[in-house]
């Protein structure tokens, strides 16, 4: 169950800056149909869309201005080698659909056999690479959720159970208990010699 | 309000320009601020001018008459509906309109795409922040929808044209813009890969799924089109080869060859020159289009009048752009160049390089054609017409080649194709192919052109079933289900294959529809009450004349009954319709069985209440509702096509939607053929007169009256046998003492032309006859094949055989290349880690 205390988002409230224009742009629309007062529906209805869409003009300067002046917009994007786990993971899944069409090509006798064994050859080499970009650290995925894991259920104070030991090969700082790899010669949280 | 609505355009014209300065100095700064800050004024312009639609429409709503637009195209009792869709009924607001759209979808792209594609954001701002401000431009300098009269402000509008007063005037033109507006994107993104050097397929991907998406609406406005005009305007046809349409349609053949040439770069890193050029093509075409629409270069129907300043402005912008964009292909040619080459002309790669050529070269000769009579009149000061017989004898045989790829297209392999799989692949549509052709000539069927489209018709769904059955049967083979599983699991898998097939089916029952008309039987006649017609199967029997009101209109209805086959078959009542306001432009309500074989179409020509007598135009169109029953099917093919790709659960992170792009339909032929009919017949008639019909007597009657058009200048240049107007000559003396005439209606031209066949004139002395009357080549269809004139037949045999010569030229020097080094992993130094190869294989497994 999420609450505010395991939360990781950065944010100490849940109030966001668009909700306060939402709030205008409902006050605002009560405002002007008490003054207007209009008599048929649809002028109505357009009166209150029009003064929605003056609220969303108002974020859109607040959008536009902020980012000037506040670092909060900068937002943390995962970069791998320059470029974002988020292209990076789609590139993949693109490369292993091309695969997969490949091979059915094959079956369908649209592509030969050794023009199935080049080209499907370079697709496979270029997955590989994607494959190995997308482990950080020397780390899997998987490896990389089963850590945060761990850190989360042992700041609620929480036993993992069942859940396997980071493995063996890591070596642990001295001074801030954080894991690193075995040939490892600083620790990567605080910098300490290993 | 209209003040407002000014400054609103105003701001966000301001909005748009910081936009994409703080975008291109962010990038180039690297200031992730400056960066932010321009993505938050390019949302700024989609709220400001989502903030002036809801003026200018609450403006109508309420009845705001004192801005000009406004009082323009509504009044007090159209209904609400009309009032609301009048936002895009005039110039300005369309165009106000176009903007809107273009800063929604600019707003949706930039925002699926933050991620994905950072490092072309930047200039994809940029790049549709330009667009936007020129016609932000437009409307601030001189077409501002919010204009208002200083004085008289007007109680009353003048209210909306009766003909625009109909659903598919809501539904056509949104559709419409959304396809063109939406190009803006894939262009977008096209420059930014220039501008950026990152040329790799990851811009293909961000713009495949906008482009198909752009792709669908574009047909579905020139769909609706065509049948708004089938239904509406009474002239019997569906296209007119009128330059808007025209216009429209131009666009459509290079986002249909780029949807089909990107899986040539995907697969084979090849065509990528091509690609980025179809991107710009398309682009600069739907400028190009909306141009013609709004300045009047080209005389139309359907323009919204004349207008040389926007003229001179579309101008100045369409070629800042291809200038621009072609410049940066150019300048990144080295980065451009294709990774393998051309290896036989029995190849895929082959169908798609001619696919691409001919889609192309059906765009370029329709844009010629439409823009000869401009261009003739500027260089010869004659005018002349370029009309559908023109278009007719090129676009049919083109349509019939597109077909004929289509089907072919899917059984080529990939690479080569060698003789032994052609065999295997071939030879079940070429069966059904030949016999659907012996079939139909030994029942009779004997018009060769639709003889030759519905065996071309058997022979793409020959191969389409065959793709179904042997891939289900491939898959049934992998998976061990059953057939029927099989085949729904193949669908699902391969959206983007099995949703073009089903595109592609739409597409042949769209061409069965067309090849329909080539069988077309049509009569026009004058009845009394009680006498009755005979076309076809059906007997239609004239009753009598009524009048009603219902406050909005007069309506003049003829009641008929119809008998098909002897039996009674129900009852129709074709009219005209007469608006408040609008009395001198009476609408031509047309009367309609609609069954799947075929459709009676009756118009009410004119009409004489004292005697009840009235004149009529009966037509049976077989098999024209597959055209539209074959445009839902692609409809539906679309929708296969863009289905999001399932995401993979242990992939946490948003693995996007793929831009699953279809192999869509060459659909070119839903325009190219849509003149096999080549007997358009508008009902122009007069009101409550009857008129002289001419019907013809000789077959070279018959002939010429298809040939020659009307020259009245309200209607878009119909054939003779069409058109109904009855305007009386208007004589003038030309500079040298001669008699000329300047215009006049078809009712007196069919007498000329019947006076010159009584007169036993040849063909060439009658056509002669009519330019000396006329002083010009106007009247005649398509212009005579001499002088200048040759030009307009002989530049696209030109530009069609140079470009063969130039695609083949580049064919054999790729073929003789050495093989380039792909670049990439060289298999032989890597050392292939066995626990990656079982993760990859483990991963591929997991896909389904």
């Amino acid at each position: 169950m999420m609450s505010s205390e395991i939360s990781t988002d950065t944010t100490s409230s849940s109030f966001r800056a668009w909700h306060c224009f939402v709030l205008a742009g409902l006050v605002g629309a009560t405002v002007a149909v008490v003054i207007v007062q209009p008599t048929e529906t649809a002028s109505l209805v357009l009166l209150v869309l029009a003064v929605g869409a003056g609220s969303y003009v108002g974020f859109g300067i607040y959008r536009a201005v902020l980012p000037l002046f506040s670092t909060k917009f900068s937002a943390r994007i995962e970069t791998v080698g320059g470029r974002t786990r988020a292209a990076l993971d789609r590139e993949k899944t693109l490369v292993l659909r091309a695969i997969k069409e490949l091979e059915f090509d094959r079956a369908m006798g649209k592509v030969s056999e050794d023009d199935f064994a080049a080209m499907g050859g370079k697709l496979r080499s270029r997955a590989r690479e994607l494959l190995k970009q997308l482990d950080v650290d020397g780390m899997t995925y998987r490896d990389l959720i089963e850590r945060e894991l761990l850190e989360r259920l042992g700041l609620i104070g929480l036993e993992p159970a069942g859940i396997q030991e980071a493995p063996a090969r890591r070596q642990v700082c001295g001074s801030c208990g954080t894991g690193n790899e075995e040939d490892a010669q600083f620790c990567k949280s605080c910098g300490a010699g290993l | 309000m209209a003040t407002l609505g000014t400054y609103t355009l105003v701001a966000a014209f301001i909005a748009c320009a910081y936009a994409a300065a703080a975008a291109v100095a962010g990038h180039r700064r690297r200031s992730t601020r400056l960066l932010e800050s321009g993505i938050g004024a390019f949302y700024l312009v989609t709220a400001l001018m989502t903030f002036a639609s809801a003026i200018i429409v609450r403006a109508f709503v309420t009845g705001d008459y004192s801005i000009r637009y406004v009082d323009r195209y509504s009044d007090a009792v159209q209904p609400l509906f009309y009032k609301v869709t009048s936002y895009w009924g005039g110039l300005d607001g369309s165009i106000m309109f176009w903007v809107f759209l273009l800063s929604v979808f600019g707003a949706i792209a930039v925002k699926t795409n933050r991620e994905r594609h950072r490092e072309l954001i930047p200039y994809v701002i940029a790049t549709v922040s330009v667009v936007q401000l020129f016609f932000l431009m437009i409307m601030i300098v001189s077409k501002n929808p919010f204009a208002t009269y200083l004085i008289d402000t007007p109680v009353d509008g003048r209210g909306l044209n009766p003909l625009l007063q109909n659903p598919y005037m809501v539904i056509h033109p949104p559709s419409l813009y959304t396809g063109m507006v939406a190009m803006t994107i894939p262009f977008a993104f096209a420059m930014a890969a220039l501008i950026t050097g990152h040329l790799d397929d990851s811009w293909l991907r961000a713009v495949r799924r906008w482009t198909m998406f752009s792709w669908f609406f574009l047909s579905l406005g020139l769909t609706l089109g065509m049948i708004w005009a089938y239904e509406e305007l009474g002239w019997g046809g569906w296209w007119g080869w009128d330059p808007v349409e025209n216009a429209g349609a131009l666009p459509w053949f290079p986002m249909t060859a780029f949807l089909h040439s990107v899986m040539v770069q995907e697969r084979r890193n090849m065509l990528r020159v091509w690609n980025i050029s179809l991107v710009i093509i398309a682009f600069v075409l739907t400028l190009f289009a909306t141009a013609m629409t709004r300045t009047g270069i080209v005389q139309s129907v359907h323009s919204f009048g004349e207008d040389p300043q926007l003229a001179l402005m579309f101008g100045i912008f369409i070629s800042l752009t291809l200038i621009v964009s072609f410049g940066y292909v150019i300048y990144r040619l080295p980065l451009l160049r294709a990774r393998n080459e051309l290896e036989s002309w029995v190849s895929r790669e082959a169908a798609f390089l001619v696919n691409n050529w001919i889609l192309l070269f059906s765009a370029f000769f329709i844009l010629f054609a439409t823009m000869f009579p401009t261009l003739s009149e500027a260089v010869t000061g004659q005018r002349i017409t370029v009309g559908p017989p023109f278009f007719n004898k090129w676009m049919v045989p083109i349509g019939l080649m597109l077909l004929l790829l289509t089907g072919i297209g899917p059984l080529l392999a990939w690479r080569k194709s060698t003789i032994a799989n052609l065999r295997q692949q071939f030879l079940w549509p070429t069966t059904c192919a030949v016999l659907t052709a012996t079939v139909l000539y030994g029942l009779g069927f004997h018009v060769w052109v639709s003889g030759m489209c519905f065996a071309l018709c058997a022979f793409v769904v020959g191969t389409i079933s065959q793709e179904f059955v042997r891939g289900a049967v491939v898959r049934r083979g992998v998976t061990g289900s059953d057939l029927l599983t099989a085949m729904i699991g193949l669908v699902t898998r391969s959206r983007r294959r099995y949703g073009g097939y089903v595109i592609h089916v739409g597409i042949v029952l769209i061409m069965l529809g067309f090849a329909g008309s080539g069988y077309k039987q049509t009569a026009q006649v004058l009845l009394n009450p009680g006498e009755q017609v005979e076309v076809g199967r059906f007997v239609v029997r004239h009753d009598r004349l009524s009048i009603t009101d219902d406050g909005a209109k007069e309506m003049h209805t003829a009641h008929l009954t119809v008998f098909k086959d002897g039996q009674e078959a129900g009852q129709l009542f074709p009219g005209r319709w007469y608006y408040r306001k609008h009395e001198t432009e009476p609408t031509t309500e047309v009367a309609l069985r609609r069954r799947l074989s075929e459709d009676l179409y009756v118009v009410l020509a004119a009409y004489d209440m004292a005697d009840q007598s009235a004149s009529f135009q009966v037509t049976v169109n077989p098999l024209v509702n597959w055209i539209w029953f074959g445009f839902a099917m692609l409809t539906f093919g679309t929708g296969i096509a863009l289905l999001p790709e399932s995401r993979f659960a242990f992939l946490a992170s948003k693995s996007p939607p793929e831009s699953v792009g279809a192999t869509s339909g060459v659909s070119t032929t839903i325009l190219i053929l849509a003149v096999m009919s080549g007997l358009s017949n508008p009902i122009y008639a007069q009101q409550g007169v009857n008129v002289e019909s001419y019907t013809a007597t000789t077959g070279l009657e018959a002939e010429l009256q298809n040939e020659l058009v009307c020259v009245c200048g309200d209607c878009p240049h119909y054939t003779l046998a069409a058109c109904r107007c009855a305007l009386a000559p208007q004589w003038i003396t030309t500079s040298d003492g001669r008699q000329e005439i300047a215009r006049a209606g078809s009712e007196f031209m069919r007498g000329q032309l019947r006076e010159q066949i009584e007169l036993g004139r040849s063909r060439r002395e009658i056509l002669d006859y009519f330019i000396e009357s006329y002083g010009s080549q106007e009247p005649l269809g398509a212009p005579l094949d001499e002088g200048f004139n040759r030009f307009a037949w002989l530049f696209p045999y030109l530009v069609g055989v140079g470009c063969l010569i130039g695609v083949g030229v580049v064919a054999v020097r790729w073929s003789r290349r050495d093989l380039a080094t792909v670049g990439g992993a060289s298999s032989s130094l890597e050392v292939v880690d066995a626990e990656l190869d079982a993760r990859l294989d483990d991963e591929l497994r997991n896909l389904d």
